[in-house]
């Protein structure tokens, strides 16, 4: 018995080792070679001194360390989300401009182990720290005072020192989205294109998917006023999953609207939206995704509510590698400044077109049309809504 | 009536991982270990599964998918499960380690690992392993159109509904009709009893816990398949739940499907409320209703505990086999 294991054990390792080989020509990991550096420097035994080791073999030598760094949030690199839009938006800027960079991902998942890489990329020379995502709302709040000659980029949240508002000091600029209108451009668009049944599936209610889900209201009340429907042509059924995870139950929820007659869900769910996504093609049913192009993972989604997060790092810093680096504020990337959007090249919209878009993207971002910007769980039952009704659900 | 065709489909995709599961769980246990290790089984399994749907759908000199790719990814998964599962046993079993422990790190290794192996293998280099659902069934052919019966059980469907109800027969005759089923329950209650007649009880132990693995592996899969489309190294607890649902359903087959049923019911009356005009008129919050299924099952749990049903549990289930305790 004992041999029979062993011998099983052994194909197993065998077997993983052919796997790895067979793969390793294919995969090249793109996160290492795009980075210029150790990736792995987010380890706490990481010294120092290793990244700037590998700032040597870089070729512009007029630069002391690496003077752009990223801190991922406990996700990664590649995580398709925030970490990846960000990350983008640093490697064209500092390739467009021969500038090195890194990124350090945090060895633990707290908010002194975000100080931690905080600390670890300014020691390898970093000048300005991006981080990506309201996690480190209390680590840049505490990073801005302790280091006052490093800038901070605190995309999605404002700095955090322990008061009731927050703190942004001269050397931080804290990015936030106009996530209202991107929801707003993805309502209007829906109802452009034909739909009256509508649903939006929150993950939690956070400001931010709150914003979301109003300007989704917002947008089809706006469309369908456009089009002279009647009051309660157009309906959306609202409801907030509880979960940015995938789970059979969002699947269910999702299932049961498209079953009662609902014909595009806008998941703003993180990962909940994949059981969405799940739903609708059981259904045959459409879905709309969101914070960046989703339309790679389902066939189904006719378009994404977008945050323009590589928009927004490669202009802070351009703005900072220019001496005007907008400290002390907080930068809402809204239509106007290109920070919300649809993908209009990888939507699959039958009616809606890309005159109609740049037609309601420009009003947005005059400020001729504008969305409510209010927050709380109960933000979208206090809507000045005429036509569209709202299935409110929870 | 359409709502209670959607709602039986619908509990179909809770109920089959959840019996294929806690069916697994009763072969291990009857055998005499604790198998806490479902979910990092059926997480594993669902892994290495998916990531083979993955690899065979994105190759391009593969023509392969649709019924016969699922049910290969079936036998990768309940390989998968195996191998999981021979490294619980082999702590459990032959190094007689406290087999809580032993699965308690395989629940831990399974996301690590499927997390781990996803990024570095992956075609996208992410967690998330996408694959495409060529699988579901539109409509059995024939079966499918009958009035009634068509819609609530052959419409909107997977072959692993109905593989699920095989491996339940099966199982139950395993269990109560044959020479192993008798030795396997024999050596969950009595090991020592066993051993005197001549059945070795590590073999039947092995036997035992190697099958949980393989059924786990396969409810990975059943529950992705339905409920999303890409894996993101999770199964959502499911395998927890199937441990509640073998419980619930006193170690027995035929009382663990209608535990599963039960569950499955509730879960997808809690999920779907709000598609439901019904249900969403009555106003009543959606935590209520994401609290029935748990509420439910600690209220049946408590009435069924009582009596006969508290010694359901197999005897010797947890204790290491030593020859020389009689």
């Amino acid at each position: 018995m004992k041999k029979f294991i062993a011998l099983l054990m052994v194909m197993v390792l065998a077997g993983a080792l052919i796997a790895c080989a067979g793969n390793d020509d294919t995969t090249t990991t793109d996160t290492v070679v795009e980075a210029d550096t150790d990736d792995d420097a987010g380890a706490d035994d990481a010294q120092a001194d290793d990244t700037d080791a590998v700032v040597e073999q870089d070729d512009s030598g007029d630069w002391d360390g690496i003077p752009i760094a990223l801190v991922t949030d406990y996700g990664t690199i590649d995580d398709g989300s925030f970490n990846q839009g960000s990350w983008e938006g640093v490697v064209a800027y500092a390739e467009e401009n021969g500038i090195p960079h890194q990124y350090i991902q945090p060895a633990e998942k707290t908010d002194a182990g975000y100080l931690d890489a905080i600390v670890l990329a300014i020691e390898g020379g970093a000048q300005i720290v991006v981080t990506p995502g309201f996690l480190f709302e209390v680590s840049v709040g505490e990073a801005q005072s302790m280091f006052p000659d490093v800038k901070f980029v605190l995309i999605d949240g404002r700095p955090d020192i322990g008061e009731d508002a927050p703190y942004i000091a001269d050397n931080t600029v804290a990015v936030l989205y106009a996530e209202e209108e991107s929801g707003f451009l993805a309502g209007y668009a829906a109802v452009m294109e034909g739909h009256t049944s509508l649903g939006f599936i929150g993950g939690i209610a956070v400001p931010a998917v709150v914003r979301f889900g109003t300007g989704f209201v917002e947008g089809a009340e706006y469309a369908a006023a456009e089009l002279g429907l009647a009051e309660g042509e157009i309906t959306i059924n609202y409801a907030y999953a509880g979960t940015f995870g995938p789970s059979p139950e969002v699947q269910t929820m999702a299932a049961s609207w498209y079953n009662e007659g609902v014909e595009v869900i806008f998941a703003a769910a993180g990962g909940a939206g994949f059981s969405v996504f799940a739903a609708a093609e059981a259904a045959g049913a459409l879905a709309i995704g969101v914070d960046i192009d989703q339309a790679g993972a389902s066939d189904t989604i006719i378009t994404s509510a977008l945050k323009g997060l590589e928009a927004s790092v490669y202009s802070i810093l351009s703005d900072f590698f220019a001496g005007n680096f907008p400290g002390g504020t907080e930068k809402i990337f809204d239509a106007s400044l290109n920070g919300v959007g649809l993908p209009m090249e990888t939507s699959r919209f039958e009616n809606f077109t890309q005159a109609q878009y740049d037609d309601i993207f420009q009003r947005l971002a005059n400020g001729e049309v504008e969305v409510s910007t209010e927050v709380g769980p109960e933000a979208h039952l206090n809507l000045n809504l005429s036509i569209v009704e709202v299935v409110n659900i929870g | 009536m359409n709502v209670i065709y959607f709602i039986m489909q619908q509990t179909f995709f809770f109920m089959m991982p959840l019996l294929i599961v806690a069916l697994g769980g009763m072969f291990s246990e009857r055998s005499g270990i604790v198998n806490i290790a479902l979910e990092g089984k059926m997480l594993l399994g669902a892994f290495a599964s998916i990531f083979f749907i993955n690899q065979v759908q994105s190759a391009e000199n593969v023509h392969l998918d649709g019924h016969p790719l699922l049910l290969l990814a079936l036998l990768v998964a309940a390989a998968t499960g195996v191998v999981t599962a021979l490294l619980h046993a082999f702590a459990s079993i032959t190094l007689n380690a406290n087999q809580v422990i032993s699965g308690v790190a395989i629940n831990m290794l399974a996301p690590a690992f499927a997390i781990y192996t996803a990024r570095i293998f992956g075609e996208t280099n992410t967690q998330q392993v996408f694959f495409n659902n060529t699988f579901r069934i539109e409509s059995v052919p024939v079966l499918g159109s009958i009035p009634f019966i068509g819609p609530m059980f052959f419409q909107n469907t997977y072959i692993t509904t109905y593989l699920g109800f095989l491996i339940l027969i099966v199982s139950a005759f395993a269990l109560y009709k044959t020479k192993f089923g008798l030795r396997l329950r024999a050596c969950g209650e009595h090991p020592q009893a066993a051993d005197s007649v001549g059945v070795s009880v590590y073999k039947m132990r092995y036997a035992g816990v190697l099958l949980s693995g393989a059924l786990a592996g396969m409810g990975g899969l059943i529950l992705i398949i339905p409920t999303a489309v890409n894996f993101n190294a999770t199964v959502s607890g499911y395998g927890f739940l199937a441990l509640a649902v073998l419980i619930f359903g006193a170690w027995k087959p035929q009382r663990i499907v209608l535990a599963a049923l039960f569950f499955g019911l509730l879960q997808a009356i809690a999920a779907g409320h709000s598609g439901i005009p019904a249900l969403r008129d009555l106003g009543i919050p959606v935590h209520f209703y994401r609290m029935v299924p748990f509420v439910a099952t600690l209220v049946v749990l408590a009435i069924t505990s009582s009596g006969k049903a508290r010694n359901a549990a197999p005897r010797a289930a947890g204790e290491p086999y030593d020859k020389g305790n009689r």
